[in-house]
């Protein structure tokens, strides 16, 4: 139950890309062919360990469908880091892609961490956008990136889990200011000294009592 | 004089509990002089729990004859004599006082009277419905309540004896009880603070620029950490109402509704702020008589007849009719099922019991049955899991009203809301009475101090429910505001 931080994380994308296909895989480990259209946004949570930690990932799934994008826009702010979800079989959905992070960029935080997924690898006969592609976009914007399948689960833990080490990267590095929520970093029970929450100053408190 | 005593009240309780216990005759020079009939006048005028608590500490000092409780009962220390509902009761009622005006005090006061150890010895004695009145008719409330509470302050000091009248008295108290809850329910707004100890500061960080989800989840984070840190009590470690609504994404939906209605709301002020003259004089009517239908009603919530599953669906089917809105809410109407399966279960497993009882060996019958604690963390279960589903289908009813599906009179609209509101609340209440009626059934061989806690965490945190659907239902005015300004022009 307890947790060291909780990190808040959104997935963005075309409509149709696998975002909360690829949420149902990491909290529930399995894949639903058939997916409901998303309303505005569905949550899921899970926890992950990083570097002998608990971490929380409070996910928000938002809707892709473009008439729901100036409401999912209000969802942006407030995360720590981003999964950017295009479709491999899709141009378009690859197209789209400076839309979205500009989109990203602009309602969020900018330390937020933006993980670039290209989703659905295991259609490998209907691919349309190389490999080679979607790492030369992220390394252009400064993005990580990663090939997955929400339905063979390639990738799926790695694509969630890598975005929440960079995170804790930067909260290392002391790039984060984990006090302000707006960053979408949350410090977990046992962290915050009970008397004066949030009061301690300076990088290391990471290295305190806790585990 | 004795007014300021009044104001100085809600400090007074809010101080631990053992201090009031341990010197209670510290403070009671400061209230001596009033006489006997002054708590009376005192109460008329500021119904505030104290007085109340006060004149029943007045009464008791006269059943019980004992001039040395005279000036500890006079003293605002009487609450010592609550001593034994345990540390969280005792606070939670004092940052109800602390925070809420008049009327709703006497209800939790009564509620918690209610629902400890006192009151079924209290009810047992009156054998009727008057909570209810008196929580309508506040004015009154209060003397009455001194008056009748009077037995009850007898059997305070021998809470072990009267687990026999809890036994035969349940029934009872949990129709007071409950009357005096869905008083406080239809006011939670005022009261969301105190439904659960770990949210008491809710209310007053809420006036502070800090948004309700945040300070809700710093409210469950407290819990979890008091989780952590002591693990005493079976009950308390099993069913956590906070953590359960998290588990069931509430939160979630809470925040993400309450973004959309700061959003909301950025903008409507914006728009305002571009108008002028009589442009601007013709919208705020407009957008007034649009606020006035969320200003909830009091609603009745006597139906005697329970509702089934169908006809909550189709209650709700035609809400969402009427907002125009095409939603299933299906999680709600399904958590709401298996909840109602749950207690039938356990309703049919009693009668059993029930029937075995004389043939069967008692020790067997133990070790089958569904515990209080099992019925209590069900309870709580099921209460967390309605409540984060209303907040879900708030929170999807606001996304769809700006996605602008069908455009509808934003009032009407907010009429559907209001009674979806209604709607909801009065669930809440029905399966807290259906757990608490089956806790007390069940539970008629425990011990008082076991199933009274129980009795009144449920209570609490149907309250804490009703609150949280009222404030979702709040959070969609401002909604409700934008869409009637997108559809003018």
């Amino acid at each position: 139950m307890a947790y060291a931080y909780l990190f808040k994380y959104i997935i963005i994308g075309d409509t149709g890309v696998g975002k909360s296909c690829l949420l149902l895989q990491f909290t529930d480990k399995r894949f639903q062919p058939v997916h409901d259209l998303t309303i505005g946004v569905e949550f899921g949570a899970r926890m992950i360990t990083i570097d002998g930690k608990q971490i929380k990932l409070q996910i928000w799934d938002t809707a892709g469908q473009e008439s729901f994008r100036s409401i999912t826009r209000s969802y942006y702010r407030g995360a720590a880091g981003a999964l950017l979800v295009y479709d491999i079989t899709r141009r378009d959905t690859f197209n789209h892609l400076t839309t979205w992070l500009e989109d990203a960029r602009q309602h969020s935080n900018s330390n937020m961490v933006i993980m670039l997924i290209a989703n659905k690898s295991d259609l490998e006969s209907r691919r349309e956008v190389k490999k080679e592609e979607g790492e030369a976009f992220a390394r252009e914007h400064g993005l990580i990136f990663m090939e997955t399948s929400a339905k063979t689960a390639s990738n799926v833990e790695e694509a969630f889990i890598n975005t929440a080490k960079e995170i804790y990267e930067k909260i290392q590095e002391g790039v984060f200011d984990i006090n302000n929520e707006a960053n979408g970093i949350k410090i977990g029970p046992q962290h915050s000294t009970p008397g004066s929450p949030g009061s301690h100053m300076g990088g290391q408190q990471a290295g305190g009592g806790c585990c | 004089m004795s007014k300021k005593d009044n104001c100085e009240t809600p400090g007074d309780l809010s101080k631990p509990q053992e201090e009031l216990t341990a010197q209670p005759k510290d403070s009671s020079p400061v209230e001596e002089k009033p006489i006997v009939t002054e708590p009376v006048t005192i109460t008329r005028k500021r119904p505030e729990s104290k007085s109340s608590s006060l004149s029943i500490e007045e009464e008791e000092s006269h059943t019980s004859d004992k001039p040395e409780q005279d000036s500890a009962a006079k003293s605002p220390s009487s609450w010592g004599y609550w001593g034994s509902w345990g540390k969280s009761l005792i606070s939670t009622a004092s940052a109800t006082v602390a925070t809420v005006g008049h009327g709703i005090s006497t209800a939790i006061e009564k509620a918690e009277s209610t629902l400890g150890v006192p009151s079924p010895v209290e009810l047992s004695f009156r054998d009727q419905p008057e909570v209810a009145e008196d929580a309508s008719t506040r004015e009154s409330a209060e003397s009455t309540e001194g008056e009748t509470s009077s037995p009850i302050s007898g059997a305070l000091g021998f809470l072990s004896s009267i687990s026999t009248a809890v036994q035969s008295t349940g029934k009872t108290v949990i129709t007071g009880g409950l009357d005096a809850l869905e008083f406080i329910g239809k006011r939670t707004m005022d009261v969301i603070a105190e439904g659960d100890p770990g949210f008491k500061k809710t209310k007053g960080l809420m006036h502070r620029n800090t948004t309700l989800s945040h300070v809700l989840r710093e409210a469950k984070e407290r819990e979890e950490q008091r989780v952590n840190s002591d693990v005493t009590t079976e009950t308390e470690r099993q069913a956590h109402y906070g953590l359960l609504f998290d588990e069931y994404q509430g939160l979630s939906h809470l925040e993400a509704l309450e973004l959309l209605s700061k959003e909301s709301e950025g903008k409507v002020k914006s728009i305002l702020g571009a108008l002028s003259g009589e442009e601007l004089a013709k919208l705020k009517q407009e957008l007034e008589s649009l606020k006035e239908v969320f200003s909830l009603e009091e609603f009745d919530d006597d139906e005697e007849v329970e509702k089934g599953d169908e006809d909550f669906i189709k209650e709700l089917s035609v809400l969402f009719q009427d907002l125009h809105i095409s939603m299933r809410p299906e999680k709600l109407t399904n958590a709401r099922k298996a909840a109602y399966r749950w207690i039938n279960k356990v309703e049919e497993e009693e009668k059993k019991l029930m029937a075995e009882e004389e043939s069967t060996d008692p020790k067997e019958e133990e070790q089958q049955k569904y515990t209080v604690e099992d019925i209590h963390e069900s309870a709580i279960r099921s209460l967390a899991e309605l409540t984060a589903c209303s907040m879900e289908v708030f929170h999807k009813t606001a996304t769809l009203i700006l996605h602008g599906e069908a455009s509808v009179a934003a009032v009407s609209r907010g009429k559907a809301l209001s009674q979806m509101t209604i709607t909801l609340c009065k669930e809440i209440s029905q399966l807290s009475k259906k757990i608490t009626t089956l806790l007390t059934t069940s539970g008629a061989s425990e011990k008082s101090d076991i199933l009274n806690p129980l009795i009144t965490g449920v209570f609490l945190e149907a309250s804490n429910s009703a609150s949280y659907i009222q404030d979702a239902f709040q959070l969609l005015l401002p909604v409700l505001e934008i869409s009637h300004i997108q559809s003018r022009t």
